[in-house]
């Protein structure tokens, strides 16, 4: 598995688009880690006297309404941005895995009633889904990150389900059964291993989805509250600046739309290097 | 292929109970109340009874879920609790802004996604499809809340094209449309474009080339027709995004439409509305994904074969 | 040839709109409602506790307020106090009808008072032991006490005389269904939180004696339309979309001031802007963290960083034009975080290295809430970096602007941060008053001294110079509670497009309402 990883990713960053784009996350993760060591500035240290000041030698990228270096949000807010997405999309791939490698091994009434309700949230929007559920519970970074991870449950477990039915037919798992292995170790041994890779590449390929969610609940004032950072978060105040200081606004908006585009080519040069194509199609 | 669609219609109904069901148990999961909206200042636990049992609030949950139902399936669906008129004609007033919106934006994807998926495949590797494919991402990749704001920006602030905000005329529904539709389109040409590069492997497809028929012919007359087998059952599934994928771009552009009546009436604790407004676009999402099945099945001769 | 581009664009817009755009017809406006009349859900003024500028073009009340606070002439023609106060005669306008061709008549003002008693308003006419009418044109209030307010209270906008037989017939439906008033324009639409549609009144001769126009209205057709983000506002208003906005944001005028067919009219406000603080939860059920928290609040960074200088910072709670605006300045509330370190080390709250106070390892941690428009959450913001100032750590909750009135109910609030709209001192008592709790007291506060207080501010005053006084040492007390936290006066500016719309020379009473927009004219 590990020898599968590390080809994929070598294999991966050998196209253009494929180094590039993984640059760019590599070094994102690398801001968002080492933001207080990057930056001189705080977070969340207002100065009035000094806001909407247009980008210049001591604040690249300028600063908000509020006098705060903006590069230094965006920094941090790349911090909540991933963490939040990350989070929530690897909840959500467990659960899903669990759920979708269930109801595709036994199969039946379970498979059933699983395949209902999966299919039925996965064509709701996932806004509405994230939205009524924040709703529930609450605003904030943990009520963003359990709407994320719910409203992608759907996906993951449809995945998951395909897999695990492509493979249980397959001679070798027939074999092993004959040999007198158990369910859970035909699960475990067998099919969640093979069913792993598709998964893990349109988890990563989700947490783009999951990061343009993440940021429309902060537009909507409900994901990370101030003064915490969050694209989405800065992107809300900067809408009603539109005219004042369109920086505040721009860049977050730039931050996500690259970071997204990254997390696509990078999970395109995955799946050629996994060869992986068809079978995430099945689902 | 009648009875097939029969036999989905009836799958229908226990899936109907099973999502009214869900529904309702979401919405009483929501914290806050919607007897705080009617309630007078300093009113006691009285009032507080009084306006409960008028609206059936007092009831164990199971008894009113059955109220509920009772009167959906007889078409009522309720008095809204703070917009004081009939659930449904609420629905009816925003259902048209929504229809008009969000079937504009499909139709855009769907025209745009097509053409361009079609473009991209004829022209696989080469300059064209890189930059095709590379548009159609960014499209999918800004946050659409963002790309609405520029839009108003530019071409209803810079150039005064067209309005800012509202549902007034066909020139308001024109920004709207293109914000969701350019976010749609990625998805439509990359579907066409893979799907158009496959078919165009199939044996079929050789053999007609080995016939001699021209080259585009084949690709548009028959290629084409195959690739549109996924691209339609995409749409289909996606129809629940018509009625309520709109609601952040109904916030930008302060328009009033299904996803907006949602989120208010969630605000404001108003049950019926939200029962209502989701029961809707659940039952859309249902018909959407019977619509899809029906029409691959029409359309591939494969699944059409074994269903007959 | 540069330019051709650019006529190339222009062209194809002028030929864009006329293809797309939906024509605006003649005689028809466009006002955007002010920030804080968003989600009013009724026009149930009887009932309701928030109203909004349509009720005053729906309704006529039967005196009205001049710019300088004195009363003039309505649906009465003329009143008359007795010499001991205990009652009063008006004479009503003849002629007058409603809506829906029913006169209005002594016996309508009866049946219309009393349907106050059962409503959040009795408050308005809760001095008046009997009414009857004397004839057909002819009322008589008996009082159970001297008010001096009573005028006041009929010319605000919830004692718009509403029909009576429409009101009851519509039972908890009316205001959101229809409403019937006798008003320069009819209510033809409400959709609430969105828009409303008034036409003209076209048998309304009746304008008020402050009016310019007598009636009927010049315009045929006022949509009040509700933008909840006031950027969208601005933006509708620069680009011609909307004709008015009844509030521009302080951070736009600067904007406004660039476009030539674009006229700022700047009226005194009616507006306070305030953090009420729950006396009830901890650690604010100690004064002194109260009075910590207010002190630390920094008024003129907040005028100047926020509102861009205009308006001016408050330092009690109410308008500075109300005589019981001028306490002793010992009560005025002006930021002085030393004051606020000071009372927070005495209430045993030390200071911790992250820059928090704790006390017996608990560390001061609040929650603040807010309402969802842009303006209100940079405010709230600077208001928390304020208190992590003096070490008080607070978490901010955003709430719809249009419920959170509902969620005060509920009590769990600590901090807010909110306005309100008003030119009268019972305000004080509406928003501590100790059977309102939740909302509007939202700072939860009941106290026996300041009940006391109250009542003999709203009902033991026998003239305007007693009442006066009254409301001052209520109001004193009230702020020595430290029960709130003033924070800022603003003006009411008023954007319009000169183009479109023309206002009459003077504005009819305190604020441009019903009886103003019946002069403004349209210009095509």
């Amino acid at each position: 598995m590990t020898a599968l990883a590390q080809t994929a990713i070598i294999r991966s960053l050998r196209t253009p688009k494929g180094t590039i784009a993984g640059a760019w996350l590599l070094a994102l993760v690398f801001m968002a880690i080492f933001a207080p060591v990057l930056t001189s500035y705080q977070y969340d240290v207002q100065n009035l006297k000094g806001a909407f000041a247009p980008p210049s030698a001591e604040h690249w990228l300028g600063t908000d309404e509020f006098g705060r270096d903006l590069l230094t949000r965006l920094m941090y807010g790349a911090r909540t941005s991933l963490s939040v997405s990350g989070i929530a999309i690897g909840i959500s791939v467990l659960v899903g895995m669990i759920l979708g490698a269930s109801a595709g091994f036994f199969g039946g009434k379970f498979d059933r009633a699983v395949t209902v309700v999966v299919d039925l949230t996965w064509s709701f929007p996932e806004i509405l889904v994230a939205l009524i559920l924040v709703a529930i519970i609450g605003p904030g970074v943990t009520g963003t990150m359990a709407a994320i991870g719910v409203a992608y449950l759907a996906q993951f477990t449809r995945l998951t389900r395909a897999q695990i039915m492509a493979i249980k037919g397959e001679t070798y798992i027939e074999a092993s059964r004959s040999l007198g292995a158990s369910d859970a170790y035909i699960v475990f041994r067998h099919l969640i291993p093979n069913a792993l890779a598709p998964v893990l590449v349109s988890a990563m390929l989700a947490t783009g989805d999951a990061i343009i969610l993440e940021a429309t609940l902060g537009f909507f004032g409900l994901g990370a509250q101030p003064p915490t950072p969050s694209w989405g978060g800065m992107m809300s105040s900067g809408s009603a600046l539109l005219f004042k200081a369109p920086w505040i606004i721009l860049l977050p908006g730039l931050a996500v739309a690259i970071t997204v585009i990254a997390i696509n080519l990078y999970g395109d040069a995955l799946i050629r290097a996994l060869d992986i194509r068809e079978r995430l199609r099945q689902a | 292929m009648l009875s097939y669609t029969l036999r989905r219609l009836l799958l229908l109904i226990p899936v109907f109970l099973a999502v009214s069901v869900i529904i309702f148990a979401i919405i009483h999961l929501i914290p806050g109340d919607p007897v705080d909206n009617l309630l007078k200042v300093g009113s006691g636990p009285e009032q507080r009874a009084i306006i409960e049992a008028r609206y059936g609030l007092d009831r164990p949950l199971p008894v009113q879920y059955a109220m509920w139902l009772g009167k959906v399936l007889t078409g009522d669906l309720g008095t809204a609790i703070v917009g004081r008129r009939p659930v449904a004609d609420l629905v009816l007033q925003a259902l048209p802004y929504s229809l008009a919106l969000g079937s504009l934006a499909l139709l855009f994807s769907t025209v745009v996604g097509i053409f361009l998926g079609v473009v991209a495949a004829l022209n696989r590797g080469k300059l064209a499809d890189q930059t095709i494919m590379t548009g159609v991402l960014l499209g999918s990749t800004v946050p659409s809340f963002w790309l609405g704001l520029l839009m108003i920006l530019t071409f209803s602030v810079y150039f005064q094209w067209f309005p800012v905000s509202g549902a007034r005329g066909w020139s308001s529904l024109v920004l709207p449309v293109l914000t969701i539709g350019l976010g749609g389109t990625a998805l439509v040409a990359r579907v066409t474009r893979v799907a158009m590069i496959e078919a165009a492997g199939r044996d079929f497809v050789l053999l007609l080339h080995a016939k001699g028929m021209h080259p585009m012919r084949i690709q548009l007359r028959h290629v084409l027709r195959h690739a549109l087998i996924p691209v339609v059952t995409i749409l289909a599934l996606r129809i629940g995004w018509v009625l309520g994928g709109a609601v952040t771009i109904e916030v930008v552009f302060a328009r009033p439409g299904l996803g907006t009546l949602l989120i208010k009436a969630l605000n404001q604790h108003d049950y019926p509305v939200v029962q209502a407004s989701l029961l809707i676009l659940a039952m859309a999402v249902m018909l959407g994904t019977l619509l899809g099945d029906i029409l691959q099945a029409a359309m591939d001769p494969r699944v059409r074969a074994a269903l007959t | 040839m540069t330019l051709t581009l650019r006529h190339r664009m222009l062209a194809a817009s002028v030929s864009l709109a006329a293809l797309l755009g939906a024509p605006v017809l003649a005689q028809e406006a466009v006002f955007v409602v002010s920030q804080d009349q968003v989600g009013v859900p009724t026009y149930n003024v009887v009932m309701t506790g928030n109203t909004n500028t349509g009720a005053t073009m729906i309704y006529d009340t039967l005196v009205v307020q001049a710019a300088d606070q004195s009363f003039h002439p309505g649906l009465a023609e003329s009143w008359e106090e007795a010499a001991d106060g205990m009652s009063w005669t008006f004479k009503l306008k003849s002629g007058v009808k409603f809506h829906n061709d029913e006169p209005l008549t002594a016996a309508t003002i009866v049946t219309w008072i009393g349907f106050f008693t059962a409503s959040d308003n009795s408050y308005m006419t809760a001095s008046i032991e009997k009414i009857e009418a004397v004839d057909d044109l002819t009322v008589k209030m008996t009082m159970k006490h001297p008010d001096p307010n009573l005028l006041y209270n009929l010319s605000s906008s919830f004692m718009g005389v509403v029909e009576p037989k429409a009101f009851v017939e519509m039972g908890a439906d009316y205001g959101v269904i229809g409403a019937v008033g006798t008003g320069p324009f009819k209510l033809e639409s409400f959709t609430i939180g969105s828009e409303t549609v008034l036409v003209r009144n076209d048998d309304y001769t009746w304008g008020s004696s402050l009016a310019e126009n007598k009636g009927p209205a010049k315009i045929a057709k006022v949509t009040l339309r509700e933008i909840a983000e006031e950027s969208t506002a601005f933006l509708e208003l620069k680009t011609g979309g909307v004709d008015m906005l009844m509030s521009v944001p302080t951070d736009f005028l600067g904007e406004l001031a660039k476009e030539p067919t674009i006229t700022t009219l700047t009226l005194p406000g009616q507006e306070v802007v305030y953090m009420p603080i729950n006396v009830t939860k901890a650690p604010f059920d100690d004064i002194k963290v109260r009075e910590a928290a207010a002190f630390a609040i920094n008024q003129q960074e907040i005028l100047d960083s926020v509102y861009s200088g205009v308006g001016s910072v408050a330092n009690q709670f109410l308008i500075s034009s109300l005589p019981e605006s001028q306490v002793d300045p010992k009560y005025l509330v002006s930021f002085d975080p030393a004051r606020s370190a000071k009372l927070l080390d005495e209430a045993g709250w030390a200071m911790g290295a992250d820059g928090v106070r704790a006390k017996d390892g608990v560390p001061l941690k609040v929650s603040l809430w807010t309402q969802s428009d842009s303006v209100f959450r940079r405010l709230t913001e600077v208001v928390q970096a304020e208190l992590k100032a003096v070490g008080i750590d607070s978490e901010i909750t955003n709430f719809d602007s249009s419920t959170i009135r509902d969620q005060y109910k509920t009590g769990e609030q600590q901090l807010a941060v909110r306005s309100y709209y008003w030119n009268n001192a019972d305000i004080v008592d509406w928003f501590f008053g100790g059977d309102r709790l939740g909302y509007p007291n939202i700072s939860m506060f009941n106290d026996p001294k300041a009940e006391e207080l109250r009542a003999k501010a709203m009902s033991g005053s026998a003239n305007q110079t007693e009442r006066q006084a009254n409301f001052k040492i209520y109001h004193e007390y009230i702020l020595s509670q430290f029960v709130m936290a003033p924070i800022y006066q603003p003006v009411a500016n008023f954007g319009y497009n000169t183009a479109r719309l023309k206002m009459p020379a003077t504005i009819a009473g305190t604020t441009i309402d019903g009886q103003t927009i019946l002069s403004m004219e349209v210009t095509e």
